[in-house]
């Protein structure tokens, strides 16, 4: 147990010190302010571009903005920050096979499963935080400005989109136990969404699918039942502690 | 009593047999150094024996317990030191050993005590900068802290000395034998000179079989087969002494050796007498641990 924390807190410190926590953190936070900022502003750019909207026939009339437009920004910017977390953490594994650094560790008697166990905690915090930092704040700036009871079944829709982003990151871990170059993690993790997004197109297959959690803006819209979900739901949950399962006995066998 | 103990060990990468059914013995309390040129295994055997390698077959127990690759519990019998040891860089030399402490299950006190010790012992204890600036012979001598801190049976170092300057050899040389009181030490290496001066048992290990192995002194004295050098005073008498003695190898313009077991020097030397050579020096040499290598490599 003591070496687990000590590994773990190697991972935090080097979060922060090589500066990814910052980044991170910034990144996240500028989201939650961006996405009530482009659902605030689009009035006014609409209205500086009416003039030439009217050029080509189209008339601009009062727009009125909503939570909702806020809401929707929100599910539409949050895969951009899912991949640029991927794009900065992908490489938590490949890394030190590269430089060779966990050698020394596992040499000293470290158990190899409590380095899968601490990268896959550090991801699981690191996402969990940014992910609601960014809700929180644009939850904040929706309440000021509009009303968020006019999105259904709003935490539940947030809840559907961590829990794909815990699902993805089930995949980063698994990927990086399977392969030793970053480009393989990035490969095998989007060659997964993208077999999962081909699935999706079979109606039948649809509701099956993890990429439904995805789906936040047929929540709030009221478009779907919270109960059409729950397949997708259990089957995501099922398949991410599989991938983390997965990953413990075959890093028990990598080659190092 | 061996402290590491290799049988029947074989490894092959793809087609290409690297180890073949190598034995090896490491006697406690030795200084043992593992000599072979680049590519003859030694690398290799390491780590198998650190459980970092899946071997093809054969068995190694350190300090009488299995090996089982993947899984390093009979780690907390070794301290290692890879040929370019790897640190998280962005911790100093302290920080880095607490840390090892911590993942190895070192009481903090003791941790702490032992890290002040050893970071005194290899030269750091004033070094307050992250490892990020160390220089290669600063990272050896962590390696070695890093290694030793849990107060391992065997301290394994591959290479130790292969990438480093003069300075930074003679310095991580008189570490190792520093810490020969402490622990059993296996190094690997191709610098033959590093070998005499610090083991105290060898062996040799070519294309990933161990050709000679034991006692530095047994063996330099059981290969004791005596050669001498004569120095002529003109190049054209050794040109004639190489005519009259085939078996003579040519040393240089005016340098001749031979064995005692091709000519008795007194043999030569009535031949000098004879001729009236001049002769500026004739030397008995010892037999290097570089002629017994050659041998081994059969060159």
């Amino acid at each position: 147990m003591k070496s687990l924390v000590a590994f773990t807190k190697k991972e935090r410190v080097e979060q922060a010190r090589s500066g990814k926590l910052l980044i991170i953190g910034i990144m996240f936070v500028l989201m939650g302010v961006m996405n009530p900022a482009i659902a605030k502003m689009t009035p006014w750019l609409l209205e500086m571009l009416s003039e030439s909207l009217e050029k080509i026939g189209m008339t601009v009339t009062q727009i009125s903005v909503n939570a909702l437009d806020s809401w929707q920004q929100f599910y539409k910017n949050i895969p951009m920050g899912l991949i640029a977390f991927l794009l900065i953490e992908g490489g938590i594994f490949t890394k030190e096979y590269e430089s060779g650094t966990l050698v020394l560790s596992l040499t000293k008697g470290l158990e190899r499963y409590k380095v899968v166990v601490s990268k896959a905690l550090v991801l699981i915090a690191l996402w969990t935080v940014g992910y609601w930092l960014c809700f929180v704040i644009t939850y904040g700036y929706n309440a000021c400005f509009w009303d968020n009871s006019v999105a259904q079944n709003l935490i539940l829709s947030a809840v559907n989109w961590w829990v794909f982003g815990l699902f993805i990151l089930s995949l980063t871990v698994f990927f990086s136990v399977l392969s030793k170059s970053n480009s393989a993690v990035f490969g095998g993790v989007g060659g997964s969404v993208l077999a999962l997004y081909i699935i999706s197109l079979f109606p039948k297959l649809k509701e099956y699918s993890p990429l439904m959690l995805a789906d936040g803006n047929s929540l709030i819209f009221g478009l779907k039942e919270i109960k059409a979900y729950s397949t997708a739901v259990c089957i995501t949950i099922v398949l991410s502690a599989l991938c983390f399962a997965a990953s413990i006995p075959i890093f028990n066998k990598k080659q190092l | 009593m061996s402290v590491l103990r290799i049988e029947g060990l074989c490894k092959s990468f793809g087609d290409k047999e690297v180890l073949k059914d190598l034995e090896l013995s490491v006697p406690e309390g030795s200084v043992f150094g593992l000599v072979g040129k680049n590519g003859a295994g030694k690398t290799t055997t390491m780590k198998i024996a650190l459980g970092l390698l899946k071997a093809d077959a054969g068995e190694i127990a350190l300090d009488g317990e299995k090996v089982i690759y993947g899984q390093t519990a009979s780690n907390r019998h070794i301290g290692y030191l890879p040929d370019v040891p790897e640190f998280y860089s962005f911790m100093t030399a302290q920080e880095y050993l607490y840390f090892c402490g911590d993942i190895s299950g070192i009481e903090k006190s003791e941790a702490k005590k032992r890290s002040a010790e050893l970071l005194d012992l290899v030269g750091l204890a004033g070094e307050r900068h992250r490892i990020k600036g160390f220089s290669r012979g600063m990272k050896q001598r962590l390696g070695i802290a890093q290694a030793l801190l849990g107060k391992p049976k065997l301290l394994i170092c591959d290479e130790p000395t292969s990438a480093l300057d003069p300075v930074g050899r003679k310095e991580i040389l008189e570490i190792l034998s520093s810490v020969k009181e402490q622990t059993t030490v296996l190094f690997s290496t191709h610098i033959l000179s590093d070998v005499e001066r610090i083991c105290t048992d060898i062996a040799f290990i070519n294309e990933g079989v161990i050709h000679t192995q034991g006692k530095l002194s047994d063996i330099k004295s059981k290969r004791r087969t005596n050669e001498y050098f004569l120095e002529t005073e003109r190049a054209a008498d050794v040109q004639k002494l190489s005519e009259a003695f085939p078996k003579a190898v040519m040393r240089g313009a005016n340098t001749l050796s031979f064995g005692e077991r091709d000519y008795s020097l007194f043999e030569v030397l009535g031949f000098v007498a004879e001729n009236k050579i001049q002769l500026l020096k004739v030397e008995r040499a010892e037999p290097s641990l570089e002629s017994l290598f050659m041998e081994v490599l059969g060159k």
